[in-house]
C-alpha cells in the first residue's frame, strides 16, 4: 500500500506548490536556475523537480 | 463532425488510399465502419471510377486479412500459457480488494493467458483500479448528492406511472427513491419475489400449492359473511370450490373460527353460524368485523400471490412482505428470495444485507427511469444510512440530526430548537465539520483545505 503514500494527491500538489509560490513573491531565495519571473512557475517548476523543502503532514496512519 | 472526417481521411490515407479519394469517400458519408461493410457499387455512388473504388476496396480488405493473422498468433502464444498456481501468485501481492483478485482469478484461469500477457493484463487492472480511485480530500458526499440529485429532477417529470411485475402495482420513480431515502418502516407497495427451490420451481402444481399455502386466507376470501338480525347470529356462507383450491375444509375454518372468538360454532354442510350469545347489536357488528380478520391460513400480511415463469423457472410474487416466515417455508429458496422493505431485511437478515438492498433498490429504481448513476454514489449513501447498525433516515430524525456538531445541526432545519438546546445544556461545538466551519468564516477541512504542510530537511 506504501506505493499511494508517496504520490501528492493533487490537492496536496496545489497547497505545497502555493505555500511555496507565496515564499517565492516574498523573496525567498529560488532554488533552481530559471528565466521565469513568476513565483507561481518557479514553484511550479521547483515542485517537479523535487527541490522544494516542504511536505504534508499526514494525520492518520 | 469535422473532426471525425479529418480522422477517417487520416485512417484512410494511412491505409493507403489517396488523398483526393479519400477525401470524397468521407464527404459522400463513409465512415470507416460503414466502408468495411461497402460494396464495389456503393463505393461507386460517392463519385469514385471503378478501378479507384476496386483499389479501396482491396486495400481495406487487405487490412482485414492482416488483422486476421495476429489473431491466430495471439492464438498459437496461448499454448505456453501459464499455470493457476502462478497466477494465484501473482495475484497474492495486488494492492486490489479482495473481489476483484476474485474476479481476476476466475477469468484469467478462463483466458490462460502467457506470462508476458499475465503481467501486462495484472498491470493495467492495477492501473484502472487506481485511476478510479478517490483522492483523500475529496468532497466525495457532495459529489453524490449532486450526481443522484440531477438524475432526480429529471424523474419528478414522468414519474407515478406503474410498471413491473404483471397485475402488481410497484411503486417507481422519484417516490420510491424518496421512501429508500426516508427509511419508511413500511413501503408503500410492499412486494416479494420468492424463489423456490428446483423441485417447486420446475412444476406448476407445487409452485400453485405453495402459492396457496403462503397467500394469507381470510373467511371473506372463501365465502360470504352476513348478519341474521332475528336470530341475532352472523352466518358464513362458504364457497365449495373455493375451499377445494385453497385446500382447506370447512370443517377446519369452524374449529379456527370458534378458537379465534371464544364462541359456540355450529356448522351445518357449507354454513357457519357463529352464535354470540349476547344480545347487543353493536357486539354483533363488532363480532362480524373480528371474524372478517380472522387468518385461516398461510402468512398474515402476503395479501396476494401471482406466479410467473421467469427463465423456466416458477416464481411467486406477492403483494405484502413478510420475509421472516416466508423463508421457513419448504420449497423456498432462501438465498435467492427478496423483498423490497429494506428495514424487514435490516430485522431479518441483518444491517449488511440492508445495505445491500438500499444499493440495489435505488439503482433499480434508477435504472427503471433509464438513468445511470454510479454505483459508488448510491453506496455512499447507504454506507451513511446503515453504519450504525440500524437503517436511519437521511432527514431530520436520523443521518442530518444526530449530527455531533451544534452549529451543523442547526444549519439543517429547526435551527431555533436546536441552539435554544444548546444553549441551556451548555454543548461546546469543536468545529471539525465542514458546515460549522463555513458558518464561523474558517477554512473547511476538504481539498487543500486539509493539507498541512510541514518541513522537509534536505537529504
Amino acid at each position: 500500500m506504501d506505493k499511494f503514500d508517496k504520490k501528492y494527491t493533487r490537492f496536496e500538489k496545489a497547497r505545497i506548490i502555493g505555500a511555496r509560490g507565496l515564499q517565492i513573491a516574498m523573496g525567498a531565495p529560488v532554488l533552481i536556475s530559471t528565466k521565469s519571473y513568476d513565483p507561481i512557475d518557479i514553484a511550479m517548476l521547483e515542485f517537479e523537480k523535487g527541490v522544494i523543502p516542504i511536505t504534508v503532514k499526514r494525520m492518520s496512519k | 463532425m469535422r473532426l471525425a472526417k479529418k480522422d477517417t481521411v487520416k485512417a484512410l490515407e494511412r491505409r493507403g488510399i489517396d488523398a483526393k479519394t479519400a477525401e470524397t469517400l468521407c464527404n459522400a458519408g463513409f465512415t470507416m465502419g460503414k466502408l468495411k461493410k461497402a460494396s464495389i457499387e456503393d463505393v461507386m455512388k460517392a463519385g469514385i471510377s471503378k478501378t479507384s473504388a476496386g483499389k479501396v476496396m482491396e486495400k481495406l480488405s487487405k487490412i482485414d486479412t492482416k488483422v486476421t493473422k495476429t489473431t491466430k498468433k495471439v492464438k498459437k502464444e496461448e499454448r505456453g500459457a501459464v499455470t493457476p498456481l502462478l497466477i494465484d501468485s501473482k495475484l497474492k501481492g495486488l494492492p486490489l480488494p479482495l473481489s476483484i483478485i476474485d474476479e481476476l482469478r476466475t477469468y484469467l484461469n478462463k483466458v490462460k493467458p502467457t506470462e508476458a500477457q499475465l503481467e501486462r493484463i495484472l498491470q493495467m487492472s492495477v492501473d484502472a483500479y487506481e485511476r478510479a480511485r478517490i483522492e483523500p480530500c475529496e468532497a466525495v458526499g457532495i459529489v453524490a448528492a449532486q450526481s443522484i440529485g440531477e438524475p432526480g429532477t429529471q424523474m419528478t417529470m414522468r414519474t407515478f406511472h406503474y410498471a413491473g411485475v404483471a397485475e402488481i402495482n410497484v411503486t417507481l420513480g422519484l417516490p420510491r427513491l424518496i421512501e429508500i431515502a426516508d427509511a419508511r418502516k413500511v413501503p408503500s407497495t410492499p412486494i416479494m419475489r420468492i424463489k423456490l427451490e428446483p423441485e417447486y420451481a420446475r412444476d406448476r402444481e407445487k409452485a400453485r400449492a405453495l402459492g396457496w399455502k403462503i397467500e394469507e386466507t381470510n373467511i371473506i376470501d372463501v365465502g360470504s359473511i352476513a348478519v341474521d338480525m332475528a336470530k341475532m347470529q352472523v352466518v358464513i356462507e362458504l364457497n365449495e370450490k373455493i375451499l377445494s383450491r385453497r385446500n382447506i375444509t370447512a370443517e377446519e375454518i369452524a374449529k379456527k373460527v370458534g378458537a379465534e372468538t371464544n364462541l359456540d360454532v355450529q356448522l351445518e354442510g357449507l354454513k357457519l353460524t357463529v352464535n354470540p350469545g349476547r344480545h347487543s347489536y353493536r357486539g354483533l357488528l363488532q363480532l362480524v368485523e373480528d371474524v372478517k380478520g380472522i387468518t385461516l391460513k398461510g402468512v398474515k400480511g402476503i395479501h396476494r400471490i401471482i406466479i410467473r415463469k421467469e427463465n423456466g423457472e416458477y416464481v411467486l410474487y406477492t403483494e405484502g412482505s413478510a420475509l421472516k416466515r416466508v423463508l421457513q417455508f419448504e420449497g423456498v429458496n432462501a438465498s435467492r428470495t427478496k423483498t423490497n422493505n429494506i428495514n424487514e431485511i435490516a430485522e431479518v437478515l441483518g444491517i449488511e444485507a440492508a445495505r445491500n438492498a438500499i444499493i440495489s433498490e435505488a439503482m433499480d429504481t434508477l435504472r427503471e427511469q433509464g438513468l445511470e448513476v454510479d454505483i459508488r454514489h448510491i453506496m455512499l449513501v447507504a454506507d451513511m444510512v446503515t453504519a450504525e447498525g440500524e437503517v436511519k433516515q437521511i432527514g431530520r430524525h436520523g443521518v442530518a440530526g444526530e449530527k455531533a456538531s451544534v452549529l451543523s445541526r442547526a444549519a439543517f432545519e429547526v435551527t431555533v430548537n436546536h441552539l435554544l438546546d444548546a444553549g441551556v445544556k451548555g454543548h461546546v461545538d469543536e468545529l471539525a465539520g465542514v458546515t460549522e466551519n463555513v458558518i464561523v468564516g474558517q477554512p473547511i477541512q476538504l481539498g487543500t483545505g486539509d493539507v498541512e504542510l510541514m518541513y522537509k530537511a534536505k537529504e
